[in-house]
């Protein structure tokens, strides 16, 4: 069937915004994939090493070819600063590379033919199988290497995966930790939130408009001037501190910020609205007749809370409750701000990897797996709250 | 649901205390805004307006704040055309798949902003746009256009389909039902999803960090510098400015929104009279 | 016909590409004429209009306006009034300027606006609401809103699909007769669309009775009932009885009719069947005489199930001939309505009261 009027009609009205979300979102996360695990830096530094590497089968030492390129397009690397680059790199693999490669760049007048000699020569390192292993996997066009890190995972030399070496391994507890804050904010959200959303379901049009305001303000309010708040509020000299001190509660300031308690006050507070809002919704489209109902046919309050309300704002905590867990799961600035060391989460190692280490490898990964995780909360949030869309429950 | 008298009452006074919590932040900063000394403490030894003076004769805060304008209204513009657009494409095709399309165009919504932010990054750095303005709209765009569609479908959902019938009936032409009935019947709808806009590319940070240099650095960004560096009651006088502005949209929204309620369609007629 | 407006020739319609929802659909609608399309819901008469209208494509066969084609002319050309029924006002303009609205469409001169404004809102008797929204009107005067601006531009042509849906029974039947004087004062063409036999016989000049995408018959209200072409017909228009049999002989316009449980029944008959047809016998309850009737000519003694007053009149429901539901309409105070449930009673009628039907068509 020919495509009708319509159909051309409304690919033209949509085609601008799928342009602009594919060349600005789908694009840009695919390239982030793609940094996740390409692998460049041997390939395009060392070209003639990759050629001469092809091949080695892997066992021994390779040919006289490849310590000669090795030798001399370390040296070429280096006049044209692209070693830092490289040497970063293979560091990454192995400690200590950096500077192996670095001193070899440098001894470019000293080395001459035989190159394996004189490269062994220079540093014995040279003459091990595992180095030479180690540059012909990074030859390869992809690599495994950051994603297995991220799981606290790393690869020998002949390329099993093993455990990462111990204090490397940081990132499984990250997640953890990730996890963890961002289920009982989740749970605090959701049992904070539900009486609330209550109460203000049940007050008159004036109050109820009164206690929508209070919690629309905050909800409106941008996330940084809220975190500021506490920041400035929790500071040992801060407001808080002082009414503790005046009110005789404590006798000298306690310590709140940079701690996870400043962490879990903060996101709550940020995230709270996202609860009372669609439980607020969900609450007032009840029936009050249901509840009659269920007095009518012998059910004490208590009961006809669990046996009828409960069940029916279900959907609303569903919807409040996973709409909080995906917003924490990828908190940055709040935990930047008022947590300590031990509180950064995921976000926070994107962050220090994009923009400190420059290891955008790493930053990728990582983000790779929160963006992993958040489709998994996505589908399971389909699953489990009938109707669920993204961006709220729909009508 | 009446539980008894004693327990009503507990769950109205935890109410309250929790709307105190939830406002009560909000509400330290404008005191703290205002006083006289050099730190952030309560009580103020004083009242000034130095802080606010600080702000409006420091370059770095007015170039922060005209630029957080610049992209708020290029953002809310862009958005709001690609938005509309796209619903009312979604809305008047007829083809398999809306479903999967529109949850394709609203996954900016779902996913991590620091994801967002160094995938951005990432690709900014190829084609040069780190550091740019242009760059910072883009972005904005992108974090903002699902709520313009998703506001904007909406308020399509509650538009009857017939009215467009009928005006082709009374012999309108598609661009004059499209203009004289369809526009002014969702433009409260379009108005939400543009306030929505500019408020998300306003109070927007995790991007602006990644991909803004000092010469692009927006309201929230420089806050997010100065608190870094220290803690001036410079800042808490940015934060109100900050959540005036918010409450002039959060206003503004309100308006729009009942605006677009009172404006019911006819399926449910009034008694007669 | 003399004068045809519009005609429909072998237009068929398919969504999926798989099922016809209008199949070989021939019409000619002639000049002032009121039509109306009869039908279940589903059995395509919506899509029929929207065909006429322009908002659905044939999917083959053409439709003619005036002598022109009307493939491929948009909707906004065609110069067709419609009223819908959820009456399609404009929510967020006055009644008033509901009414400008077509006439700025026309190019109708400003000074001829207001005069044809004032003079619709008389004519469905409402000048005193012309500054309202329709949300403030009750949903008879949006209907009667509705059409006025469905005509105030003056169309040769209008279609109403079900425009008294909504509405409630005493409402309904008051629209019915003022739309159906519009009709006459204004001389315009209606194509009027209900599943409400009542409402198609008390405004029709014509009724085609649509199932499962055909039109099954299309004749005058008394045609239809009088002379129904097969038994969907018969039983989807008034009350009506019916039989399911085989015929067993045919002279002419005369047959008979076995049943299966043996017994015949003379009828008359117009199809062209011919012995050993199945057919379904149709006989109206007020065609039934009650109490032994030497002369008529069928002859049943049936067994009275109940008796259900309706105040004018009283039914009786019975056993008949192996028919578990034979409705027999009796005056009230008729003897009859004093039986006992199980009592025998005799029932009869003529054959040129009954008749025998193709099953369908
Ligand atoms: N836009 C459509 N797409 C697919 N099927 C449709 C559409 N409109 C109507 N139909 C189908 O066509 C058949 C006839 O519908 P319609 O013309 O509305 O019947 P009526 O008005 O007599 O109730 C129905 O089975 C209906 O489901
Ligand atoms: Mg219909």
């Amino acid at each position: 069937m020919a495509i009708s009027r319509n159909n051309l009609l409304a690919a033209a009205l949509i085609a601008p915004l799928f342009a602009v979300v594919v060349a600005s979102f789908i694009v840009p996360l695919a390239v982030t994939l793609w940094t996740a695990i390409g692998n460049p830096e041997v390939r395009e530094t060392l070209p003639r090493t990759t050629a001469a590497l092809r091949g080695w089968n892997g066992e021994g030492l390779p040919s006289e070819a490849a310590f000669a390129a090795v030798a001399a397009e370390l040296a070429q690397a280096h006049e044209a600063q692209a070693i830092g680059q490289l040497s970063r790199r293979l560091n990454f693999e192995e400690a200590g590379l950096r500077a192996l490669l670095l001193k070899t760049a440098r001894a470019k007048d000293r080395l001459s033919a035989p190159y394996r000699d004189a490269l062994v020569a220079l540093d014995p390192r040279w003459g091990e199988t595992s180095l030479w292993q180690i540059l012909a996997r990074n030859t390869a066009a992809l690599t495994p290497l950051y994603l297995l890190r991220s799981l606290d995972l790393s690869l020998t030399p002949d390329g099993k995966i093993v455990a990462a070496p111990a204090d490397e391994a940081i990132f499984l507890a990250l997640f953890a930790r990730t996890f963890v804050i961002s289920f009982w904010v989740t749970i605090l959200c959701v049992l904070i939130g539900y009486p609330v959303a209550y109460t203000l379901s049940t007050l008159s049009t004036r109050w109820a408009n009164i206690g929508m305001a209070l919690v629309l303000v905050p909800f409106w309010t941008s996330i940084l001037v809220r975190t500021t708040a506490w920041f400035i509020l929790l500071q040992r000299e801060g407001p808080v501190n002082a009414l503790l001190l005046g009110l005789g509660v404590v006798d000298a300031p306690i310590t709140m910020i940079f701690t996870r308690f400043a962490v879990y006050i903060a996101m709550v507070h940020v995230l709270l609205p996202f609860v009372v809002l669609p439980l607020y919704s969900v609450m007032k489209g009840i029936n009050p007749a249901y509840l009659r109902a269920a007095a009518s046919l012998g059910a004490p309050p208590w009961k006809r809370f669990i046996r009828v309300y409960l069940p029916l704002t279900m959907p609303g905590v569903a919807a409040g409750g996973l709409m909080v867990f995906m917003l924490a799961v990828g908190f940055y600035i709040t935990p930047v701000l008022v947590g300590g060391p031990e509180d950064q989460m995921v976000s926070y190692f994107i962050a220090f990897f994009t923009n400190q280490t420059i290891n955008w490898g790493m930053a990728a990964a990582l983000a790779c797996l929160l963006l992993a995780m958040t489709a998994i909360l996505v589908v399971v949030a389909r699953l489990i709250v009938p109707g669920f869309r993204l961006g709220g429950v729909s009508a | 649901m009446k539980t008894g008298n004693g327990l009503a009452l507990t769950v109205r006074t935890f109410t309250a205390i929790v709307l105190v919590f939830l406002i009560a932040p909000i509400v330290v900063v404008f005191p703290l805004s205002l006083s006289s000394g050099e730190l952030l403490t309560l009580p103020t030894p004083g009242y000034s307006l130095r802080w606010y003076d600080d702000f409006f004769t420091s370059s770095k805060w007015l170039l922060a704040t005209r630029n957080s304008f610049i992209v708020g209204i290029a953002t809310a513009i862009l958005a709001t055309f690609l938005g509309t657009l796209g619903a009312l494409g979604i809305f008047l095709g007829r083809f398999r798949g809306k479903t999967f399309l529109v949850a394709m165009l609203a996954t900016p919504m779902v996913v991590p902003v620091v994801v967002t932010a160094i995938a951005l990054y990432f690709a900014f750095s190829f084609v040069g746009l780190n550091n740019t303005l242009t760059g910072l709209v883009l972005a904005h765009t992108v974090l903002s256009v699902p709520y313009v569609l998703i506001t904007v479908l909406a308020t399509l959902q509650t538009f009857d389909r017939n009215l467009l019938k009928a005006a082709a009936t009374l012999g309108a032409p598609p661009p004059a039902a499209f203009r004289r009935v369809l526009l002014p019947l969702i433009a409260p709808g379009v108005a939400t999803g543009a306030l929505f806009a500019f408020a998300t590319s306003f109070d927007e940070l995790v991007v602006a960090i990644f991909i803004a240099g000092p010469q692009q650095f927006t309201l929230p960004r420089q806050m997010y510098a100065g608190l870094r560096e220290f803690l001036s009651p410079t800042i808490a006088s940015a934060a109100v400015l900050l959540i005036i502005c918010s409450l002039l949209l959060l206003t503004a929204n309100e308006y729009f929104r009942t605006r677009g309620k009172t404006r019911t369609l006819p399926d449910d007629p009034a008694e007669p009279n | 016909m003399h004068d045809p407006i519009v005609t429909f020739e072998r237009v068929t319609k398919s969504y999926d590409g798989r099922t016809l929802v209008v199949e070989a659909l021939d019409l000619t609608l002639a000049r002032g004429e009121f039509l109306t399309l009869l039908g279940p819901s589903g059995s395509g008469k919506t899509t029929t209009l929207m065909m006429l209208a322009g908002f659905e494509d044939p999917t083959s066969g053409t439709i003619t306006l005036d002598g022109k084609r009307l493939n491929h002319v948009p909707a906004h050309r065609r110069g067709i009034g419609m009223v819908f029924q959820n009456y399609a006002l404009f929510p967020h303009m006055t009644v008033a300027e509901n009414l400008v609205f077509p006439l700025e469409m026309h190019g109708v001169p400003k000074a001829e606006i207001e005069p044809k404004v004032k003079r619709a809102l008389d004519m469905v008797r409402l000048p005193q609401l012309r500054d309202r929204k329709p949300g403030q009107l009750s949903g008879g005067q949006q209907q009667r809103v509705a059409v006025a601006r469905a005509l105030v531009y003056g169309p040769k042509l209008v279609l109403m699909d079900e425009p008294l849906g909504a509405l409630d029974k005493q409402l309904r039947e008051e629209l019915q007769l003022e739309i159906k004087h519009l009709h006459d004062e204004l001389g315009v063409t209606i194509v009027y669309v209900t599943h409400d036999q009542s409402e198609a016989l008390t405004m029709s000049d014509r009724i085609a009775v649509f199932h499962q995408g055909r039109v099954q018959q299309l004749a005058t209200p008394a045609d239809l009932y009088e002379r129904p072409a097969n038994a969907f017909v018969a039983s989807f228009i008034g009350e009506n009885n019916r039989f399911d049999g085989t015929l067993v002989g045919r002279d002419g316009a005369n047959c008979r009719v076995r049943l299966p449980d043996g017994s015949e029944i003379a009828a008359t008959i117009e199809a062209d069947l011919a012995p050993g047809a199945a057919v379904a016998v149709s006989i109206r309850p007020e065609r039934v005489a009650v109490g032994a009737q030497a002369q008529r000519d069928n002859r049943f003694v049936g067994d009275l199930r109940e008796v259900i007053y309706l105040g004018d009149h009283c039914k009786l429901r019975l056993a008949v001939a192996g028919n578990e539901s034979f409705v027999v309409k009796v005056a009230a105070g008729d003897a009859a309505t004093t039986l006992d449930r199980g009592s025998a009673l005799a029932v009869a009628w003529d054959a040129a009261a009954c008749r025998a039907l193709p099953p369908l068509a």
